[in-house]
């Protein structure tokens, strides 16, 4: 079996990942392709440890489950506020989404 | 009698409907504005009066009260006590109102707040009424602010006019000054007897329940407030501004109601104030100082108004000294205080008739008087000799009695009493003389500044009246109670009233005084009223000493009494410097400490840190991100760096 700090090293890995897309790219839809890289690195991560210190029970395997559902919805959602945010602005470039600022 | 709360009750009917009617404009289509109300109401409580005292002298004194205030600890009961000196107060009170009414149907007719003027009457009457029937401080302290408050009411009646306007408030200040001494001293008392009922205060007084230092200061501040009511020095100054109402208010105020109820409070508080060593004799002390000097100052005021203001106020200084002369002042000066009642109201409604007749009130503008108005010269003669206290008529048994009294307390006090009667003698028969005698003033003085009220300035002499019926009347009914008002102190009259030893035997403190006739200080009296009358007469009448050459020979004198002895300008110096003072310290405190920094402070601060803390929201994503994830790596270290 592989040993669980490799698993943990490419989970930590995804979401350092995801991490960095979200800061550093402008454009809203890479923004969220970032943040489901985050999302699937927690996931990865809960069943690593549900299965390597708690195989009985399932319960990371639930827990990602449940992260892979919120997200699909999370990113309908999104994808919506996007597309009207590109309809209004004719950008999809969340640094010129300011209009709330002072 | 359990029905005379109907007296005041009556009255302030009167006043209700009067007050409604005013307000929401039906009094003008009453049918005489509604005045006959006012009157009819003062005339069945000057009827009532009469069965009242009846019941008095049949059943003595005796009060009844009703449930007031019932909360926890406290149960206040508003009661009436009738005794022989609320039923002389009721008698003088109706009578005088009942003739001032009257005589203003006259003297106010075609004025525009003709129904309002006499609803404030009413209310007037009502509350002094009230005053005197009132068995406990609370409710009496009610009535008295009620005083005051009316007193405000119509001195200002011509608010539009800026004097009036300002007498009234002066007034009404400064007898607040007195006021709140009275409220303080009545809460001082409740503390320490736990009851506003008087006879539970006099009790606790004979039992000596009351620390003395409390009662002390209890008895001075009751003192305070009847100063300020009944005009003392220092506090007389409002009584002569308060000359810019209408003549009958004047007479009202001066002779009944207000300026009475600060005699009748001290009066009333008798067994109190005489229980305080010392007391009686600052009463004596304040009240000589008040008659000599405004005695003074009435021989040099030329508006007849003030004169005769000055005059109640020596007159009510003249009470009070006499009232710190122990129990036969006590008598005494309540006796002087319903004589003098008459006769002032009088002096007030005759100078009335003499302005209403001629527009003029200042001496220098009015004279000759004598042959155009025969009426009002007579009713003034009477009311200006009574005043001097010549026998028999009323001032003189009063003042008699008075002396009698005051002679007990040394030769200095008796002498300067004495000193009070020469110069009231004097100022009385200048004003008379002057009125009524000598030639009519001449055409420069016509001309004045007053002048420009009548239409053509030459018709004034022509046009110049007696009084009407409804203004005659009241003065004769006033005249006829100047002349007989003071025979009952004789034992022999006295016993048709059913005061068979005189008024002393009526109206006393812990025992009868018999009446006591001093030939001595009757002659003194006399003597001094007619040396009196006699320079006055050499002055005004005969002409056969100068008044402007005494005037040159005594400027220094004449000045200082011109300038009513610098009181006044004492009392602006004061508001200017002390009160006002304090008060731009007081606003300084206020705007800067107050507004500036408790309440524009907080405001200030935050909208200037939030000026800071706004370039922290950039509007970029990216940083909010950023800052989201240092703080979760700043708490994890702190996680682990605790777990550790």
């Amino acid at each position: 079996m592989i040993p669980i700090q490799q698993v943990l090293t490419i989970s930590a890995g995804l979401f350092c990942l995801g991490l960095y897309v979200v800061l550093a790219r402008r454009n809203a839809v890479l923004v969220l392709m970032g943040l489901e890289l985050m999302l699937n690195g927690v996931a990865l991560n809960f069943i690593t440890f549900a299965v390597y210190r708690d195989p009985e029970r399932f319960l990371g395997q639930i827990f990602a489950l449940f992260v892979i559902v919120v997200a699909a919805a999370e990113v309908g959602l999104a994808l919506a506020i996007i597309l009207r945010l590109y309809r209004l602005r004719r950008t999809a470039n969340v640094d010129e989404a300011n209009t709330m600022r002072w | 009698m359990e029905q005379a709360w109907l007296l005041p009750g009556l009255t302030f009917g009167a006043f209700t409907v009067l007050s409604l009617a005013s307000l929401t404009g039906l009094a003008r289509r009453i049918p005489g504005g509604g005045a006959w109300l006012s009157i009819a109401a003062a005339l069945v409580s000057f009827v009532l009066f009469w069965p009242v005292a009846a019941d008095e002298q049949a059943r003595g004194t005796h009060s009844f009260a009703i449930p007031w205030v019932q909360v926890a600890g406290l149960e206040l009961t508003a009661g009436m006590a009738i005794d022989p000196l609320t039923v002389l107060m009721l008698g003088l009170i109706t009578f005088v109102a009942l003739c001032v009414q009257v005589y203003s149907t006259g003297y106010m007719r075609g004025e525009s707040r003709y129904s309002w003027y006499f609803a404030a009457l009413s209310l007037f009457v009502t509350a002094m009424l009230g005053l005197v029937l009132a068995d406990n401080y609370l409710l009496l302290y009610i009535m008295w602010e009620l005083v005051g408050f009316c007193s405000y009411l119509l001195i200002g009646f011509y608010y539009d006019r800026k004097a009036a306007a300002e007498a009234a408030k002066k007034a009404f200040v400064t007898t607040r000054l007195g006021d709140v001494g009275l409220l303080i001293g009545i809460l001082l008392l409740f503390r320490a007897t736990g009851t506003f009922q008087m006879s539970g205060v006099f009790h606790a007084v004979e039992t000596g329940a009351i620390e003395p230092a409390t009662l002390s200061l209890a008895a001075l501040l009751l003192f305070l407030g009847a100063m300020g009511k009944s005009a003392q020095f220092p506090f007389h100054v409002w009584l002569p501004d308060a000359m810019e109402g209408p003549t009958p208010v004047s007479a009202l105020i001066h002779a009944a109601t207000m300026v009475a109820a600060g005699v009748y409070l001290v009066a009333r508080s008798y067994p109190l104030f005489s229980a305080v060593p010392g007391m009686l004799m600052f009463m004596t002390l304040v009240g000589l100082i008040t008659t000599i000097m405004a005695a003074g100052i009435a021989l040099v005021v030329t508006d007849i108004k003030k004169v005769i203001a000055y005059s109640t106020v020596s007159k009510l200084g003249f009470m009070v000294a006499v009232l710190g002369a122990g129990g036969a002042g006590f008598t005494a000066a309540i006796f002087y205080l319903v004589t003098h009642g008459f006769f002032k109201a009088l002096l007030f409604l005759g100078a009335g008739s003499v302005i209403h007749a001629t527009h003029r009130q200042d001496l220098q503008e009015l004279g000759g008087l004598g042959r155009k108005m025969p009426l009002t010269a007579s009713v003034l003669l009477i009311a200006t000799l009574a005043l001097a206290g010549l026998p028999p008529l009323s001032g003189f048994w009063s003042k008699d009695e008075a002396l009698v009294a005051l002679s007990q307390r040394g030769p200095l006090v008796y002498g300067l009493a004495i000193l009070s009667v020469f110069l009231s003698a004097i100022y009385g028969a200048r004003l008379w003389f002057r009125l009524f005698t000598g030639p009519a003033p001449t055409a420069d003085h016509e001309s004045g500044p007053v002048a420009e009220d009548e239409s053509e300035p030459g018709t004034h002499a022509l046009a110049t009246h007696d009084a009407p019926v409804a203004m005659a009347l009241p003065m004769l009914a006033l005249a006829a109670m100047s002349v007989v008002g003071g025979v009952v102190a004789l034992p022999a009259v006295g016993a048709l009233v059913g005061m068979p030893q005189g008024i002393g035997s009526y109206l006393f403190f812990h025992e009868p005084e018999p009446f006591y006739f001093d030939a001595g200080v009757a002659v003194t009296s006399t003597t001094a009223a007619l040396l009196g009358l006699f320079v006055a007469s050499g002055l005004y009448w005969w002409r056969i000493w100068s008044p402007a050459a005494l005037q040159a020979r005594f400027s220094r004198a004449h000045a200082l009494l011109e300038r009513k002895f610098l009181v006044d300008e004492v009392y602006q110096w004061a508001i200017d410097h002390i009160v006002l003072a304090s008060g731009r310290l007081v606003a300084l405190f206020d705007r800067a400490v107050l507004n500036d920094a408790g309440v524009n402070g907080p405001g200030v601060v935050t909208v200037a840190l939030s000026a800071l803390l706004k370039y922290t929201q950039t509007g970029r994503l990216a940083n909010y991100a950023l800052i989201m994830v240092i703080g979760l790596l700043v708490l994890f270290a702190a996680a682990f760096g605790f777990a550790m």
